[in-house]
């Protein structure tokens, strides 16, 4: 889910860039450091929408950098326990499959697979009901509820389930082929 | 078996450091599970999952398991590394964790404003493409300066939220939607319900189960939301 939310940081800026585009400078930096990142309690920082306000410098003694206190909004992406995705299938084997939702990964288990589906090996290893009717193979859409999160520096990932009502295949690229 | 254990005598267990190990894939989530149901339901699942592991001669940590009323697993889920190995899960072994896995998932409550700032605001998928796409053609822009770079995360959120981008008009669909506020539907349980576009209300109960507590409440405006999210439904 995404989000939009206002965050602070401290950011240290080098003397050789103050000057008239000190901001810009100091905006840049933000914009680098930030975008990108992931942390447990905030998610993904997708991107910066717009900066606030610049908090005044303050110089730190004996290095000569001045760190200024930076308002900033941003929209993150987080995946919560119970929340329903689609994701994209990335990867599929015999211990389950693979998903992407935006930057997130998912790992769905074999056991939170439907009983009825069963995993075929091949050039396209995939899970197929016994009638043939659904199959999730990569790049298959598939609407899943995430059970449980794990966060690390940088990436969150995600342990998921299709064995439920309403949950499954949205869109396979097999059925056309 | 081992020793330790055998007879499934939960007085020996009583207040000892048992340390079993398993490669199963998704056992600090499981812990995690068993944590989010009830009291009952807990030591129903907690102790099926170290006897069976033990029979398969596989690996779970445990940090405690304490007999009687409540087990409790102590792993810190998100320590990284330690509970979570995808190295080495063999499918032999897996079967027996079918039947951890059927801990019967309590329905897990939405509790965004818990973890977030306040003044955090939830946005649907639809809502975050206008943003995020409003970014882009401004990079557009700036793309001539080689320091602006987006990362990959950009593209891919982006990527991800345009596929939950279900309508034609994002802000007749929040109007629509902020009208469940009234009945106590919560600003995450709105958001899912925007971003899976569900068809009829039980697709809305099955998926977002927190809504069932109050159902007498809520089921009637919920009907109405969602034959009006229909109107605005763009057509693929």
């Amino acid at each position: 889910m995404f989000f939009h939310i206002s965050m602070e940081k401290n950011m240290q800026l080098h003397p050789r860039h103050f000057g008239p585009h000190l901001r810009d400078k100091l905006v840049a930096k933000l914009m680098k450091d930030v975008e990108g990142t992931c942390s447990g309690r905030h998610g993904f920082v997708v991107a910066i929408t717009g900066v606030d306000d610049i908090g005044k410098g303050l110089i730190r003694e004996g290095t000569g950098f001045v760190t200024f206190p930076v308002r900033y909004q941003c929209v993150v992406f987080r995946p919560f326990k119970g929340e329903i995705l689609e994701a994209v299938v990335t990867m599929v084997n015999k211990m389950g499959f693979f998903a992407e939702a935006g930057p997130v990964q998912i790992f769905v288990s074999n056991h939170l697979i439907p009983d009825d589906m069963e995993f075929q090996t091949g050039d396209v290893p995939n899970y197929t009901t016994s009638d043939r009717s659904v199959r999730i193979q990569k790049d298959s859409e598939v609407r899943l509820k995430i059970i449980g999160t794990r966060v690390d520096a940088t990436e969150i990932f995600c342990i998921g389930t299709i064995k439920d009502d309403f949950l499954g295949v949205i869109n396979d690229p097999g059925a056309a082929a | 078996m081992k020793g330790s254990l055998k007879g499934g005598d939960d007085a020996s267990v009583k207040g000892r450091h048992i340390k079993i190990d398993s490669d199963s894939d998704s056992e600090g989530f499981l812990e995690e599970k068993s944590r989010t149901s009830s009291k009952g339901s807990s030591v129903k699942g907690g102790g099926k999952i170290p006897s069976d592991s033990l029979k398969s001669g596989k690996k779970v940590s445990l940090d405690s398991l304490k007999s009687g009323g409540k087990a409790s697993f102590n792993t810190p889920i998100g320590s990284g590394g330690k509970d979570y190995k995808t190295g080495k899960a063999g499918g032999k072994g897996s079967l027996p964790h079918a039947q951890a896995v059927k801990v019967p998932i309590v329905e897990v409550d939405l509790k965004l404003e818990l973890d977030l700032p306040k003044d955090a605001k939830v946005l649907m998928d639809c809502e975050a493409t206008e943003i995020l796409e409003g970014i882009q053609d401004h990079l557009l822009v700036l793309s001539r300066d080689p320091e602006i770079k987006m990362p990959e995360s950009f593209n891919k959120a982006l990527q991800h939220s345009k596929y939950g981008s279900h309508y034609t008009d994002v802000q007749s669909v929040r109007q629509v939607l902020d009208t469940l506020k009234v009945n106590g539907v919560t600003d995450g349980e709105i958001c899912m319900i925007g971003n899976i576009l569900p068809e009829s209300v039980d697709e809305v109960y099955a998926l977002v189960p927190s809504l069932k507590d109050n159902r007498d409440n809520n089921e009637g405006p919920i009907k109405d939301v969602l034959s009006n999210l229909a109107k605005y439904r763009n057509p693929k």
